[in-house]
């Protein structure tokens, strides 16, 4: 376990010493303001307005963007992670070391995990300061939707670092982790199209379902904890599965 | 922290490779590789380019899993569930690929902690390293900033962090300059004292310098293992003479020495000096023999040596018409 901490340290500084962490915090930061103030969540049945438009004092429209948005950020902070090792060659020295490929895995995800949840909260508290400011917020479920955020994130990322273990190429690796996250998120855009005996498969399989009427309007369901816990799960196993596979080619 | 692993016994070899094989695709990289590399030995990994020596090297670290075939270190299984194999080995690859984004001294102790180091340790580790490949000064420097042979070192550095029982090298000098060579030639040297070293190379004056031993692969195969005196000599028996004598009979006359096969060349120099080359079988007791027919046919002796064939020689023979068969490196 401990290799994995030092595996995690590596990561987490490997991140800030590229710009590209920072530009991506930077435009995600951007993006989703204005989206929030001026534009709304005007995909679906339902939309949202703009906090301008609407007068709401909550963050909804902010969480109902996070599992489109962060489909595409989060592939694009972690395409590196296993493609860059793999072209650099680094990773046939890591394989030798007396580590466990898990500990390895694990190291990375949970870096990643805290960059990425690094980002979400440097988003979501400026805004829920605005709101507050505003009118009458409940921070209670701010609260509750970053920890659905959190296991929002955690299945993410260890889904798209899959798409990173499968190729030496980024831009490759972006592409597949995308596919990946956003064939998810389409799963509740088909519940609408689907005959009624899959469409309740397709809404309980899609992470909005577990994150948008829950979490994030306040309500912490165990549930959508497991639901989270199983995509972290089998993408970690998937990853591990992957790097041990490296051996084999 | 991990323990380090008990030694193995003596008569346990250290490196065992056993029946290796590995292919990719079509491609057989690896064929029925066998070899013992016993505690202490330095030994020289020689072929063309393409003989399967990285592929080989990469499934004794346990990068690769072979096909068929087992790898030990020090008696361990290098696959095996615990890791005390893994703990024996420090493994430079090809190419010395590194965090070059990462500072000398973060990525040291990066490798430190991932094999098991913390606290004082760590520390004495990495001064260790620090000194023995001369990279005090340029420890706050990014690698990427760094000469390739300042690469080479810190690559080096990091194969030797845990001060493991076995160095497995592959191509530690290669594309480095002459002075870098050397430095890093006698580095290898240097721990031969106390390690078991297995080295691939093109240049072969470094395995004739630095192994006792050489293993020769070519097209996947091992084609020669031995020692390198042994692989030398016993390629050619050829003798080589210079005597003063009538050249019209000394020629016929050293025909019908027994062990004699064939006079290969015949140089007449001034005053009847006269310069053979002899193939025989059995080149000591041709050699008295030579001798004692000059001492009765009062021929003077003038020269008398058994010529070894060359590494080079003895590469080429072995390796000819197989894969690329680059011309190895005949100077540093």
């Amino acid at each position: 376990m401990s290799r994995a901490w030092t595996v995690f340290r590596r990561e987490w500084a490997a991140y800030f010493a590229s710009p590209l962490a920072f530009v991506l915090i930077g435009v995600f930061v951007l993006v989703q303001a204005a989206l929030f103030f001026y534009i709304g969540y005007p995909i679906g049945p339902v939309p949202l307005p703009g906090l301008w438009d609407g007068g709401q004092a909550n963050l909804l429209t902010l969480f109902t963007w996070l599992p489109l948005s962060l489909a595409l950020i989060i592939p694009a902070l972690t395409m590196g992670a296993w493609a860059e090792e793999r072209r650099a060659g680094t990773e046939e020295l890591l394989l030798t070391y007396p580590l466990r490929p898990w500990e390895w895995v694990l190291g990375k995800f949970l870096a990643s995990w805290a960059v990425v949840m690094l980002l979400v909260v440097m988003v979501t508290v400026p805004l829920a300061i605005t709101v507050a400011n505003l009118g009458d917020l409940d921070w209670s479920t701010v609260w509750v939707g970053l920890v659905g955020a959190a296991g929002l994130v955690a299945a993410y990322t260890a889904l798209a670092l899959c798409g990173s273990a499968l190729t030496h190429e980024q831009l490759v690796a972006f592409l597949l982790s995308t596919l990946l996250l956003g064939s998810l998120w389409l799963l509740r855009m088909l519940v609408a199209y689907a005959p009624a005996s899959l469409a309740g498969f397709l809404e309980q399989a899609s992470p909005q379902a577990h994150f948008l009427d829950t979490a994030a309007r306040g309500v912490l369901v165990a549930a959508d904890a497991i639901y989270f816990l199983l995509w972290m799960g089998a993408g970690l196993v998937w990853n591990t599965l992957l790097l041990e596979r490296r051996r084999l080619q | 922290m991990s323990p380090h692993p008990a030694s193995p016994p003596d008569s346990e070899p250290m490196i065992r490779a056993a029946g290796l094989c590995k292919h990719y695709g079509d491609v057989q990289a690896v064929q029925d590789v066998s070899f013992d590399i016993h505690r202490g030995e330095v030994v020289g990994f020689l072929g063309p380019n393409g003989a399967g020596k990285s592929t080989t090297m990469k499934m004794l670290t346990g990068y690769l899993v072979p096909d068929g075939g087992e790898v030990t270190i020090g008696g361990d299984p290098i696959l095996g569930d615990d890791l005390a194999a893994r703990e024996r080995i420090g493994y430079l690859p090809e190419h010395t690929p590194l965090y070059r984004g990462m500072r000398v001294d973060r990525y040291l102790e990066f490798v430190a902690r991932m094999r098991g180091k913390r606290g004082a340790v760590m520390r004495s580790a990495l001064e260790r390293v620090i000194d023995r490949c001369d990279l005090a000064g340029y420890t706050q420097r990014r690698i990427q900033t760094l000469s390739k042979g300042y690469r080479q070192r810190v690559g080096l550095a990091q194969a030797l962090i845990a001060d493991p029982e076995v160095l497995i090298l592959d191509e530690p000098t290669s594309g480095l300059d002459p002075a870098e060579i050397v430095r890093i030639r006698d580095l290898v040297i240097e721990l031969s004292k106390d390690k078991t070293i297995l080295l691939s190379t093109h240049i072969l004056p470094e395995v004739e310098e630095v192994c006792r031993r050489a293993l020769i692969l070519a097209g996947g195969r091992l084609v020669a293992d031995g020692d390198l005196l042994d692989l030398t000599g016993s390629q050619a028996e050829r003798i080589s003479l210079t005597l003063v004598a009538p050249p019209e009979s000394v020629a016929s006359e050293l025909q019908l020495i027994q062990g004699v096969r064939t006079l290969i060349g015949q140089v007449q120099g001034s005053a009847q000096r006269v310069r053979f080359q002899v193939e025989v079988s059995g080149r000591f007791e041709v050699a008295e023999r030579i001798a004692e027919q000059a001492r009765t046919r009062g021929w003077r002796l003038l020269e008398l040596r058994h010529e070894s064939a060359t590494l080079e020689q003895v590469f080429l023979r072995h390796t000819r018409g197989h894969g690329l068969a680059a011309k190895p490196e005949v100077s540093a």
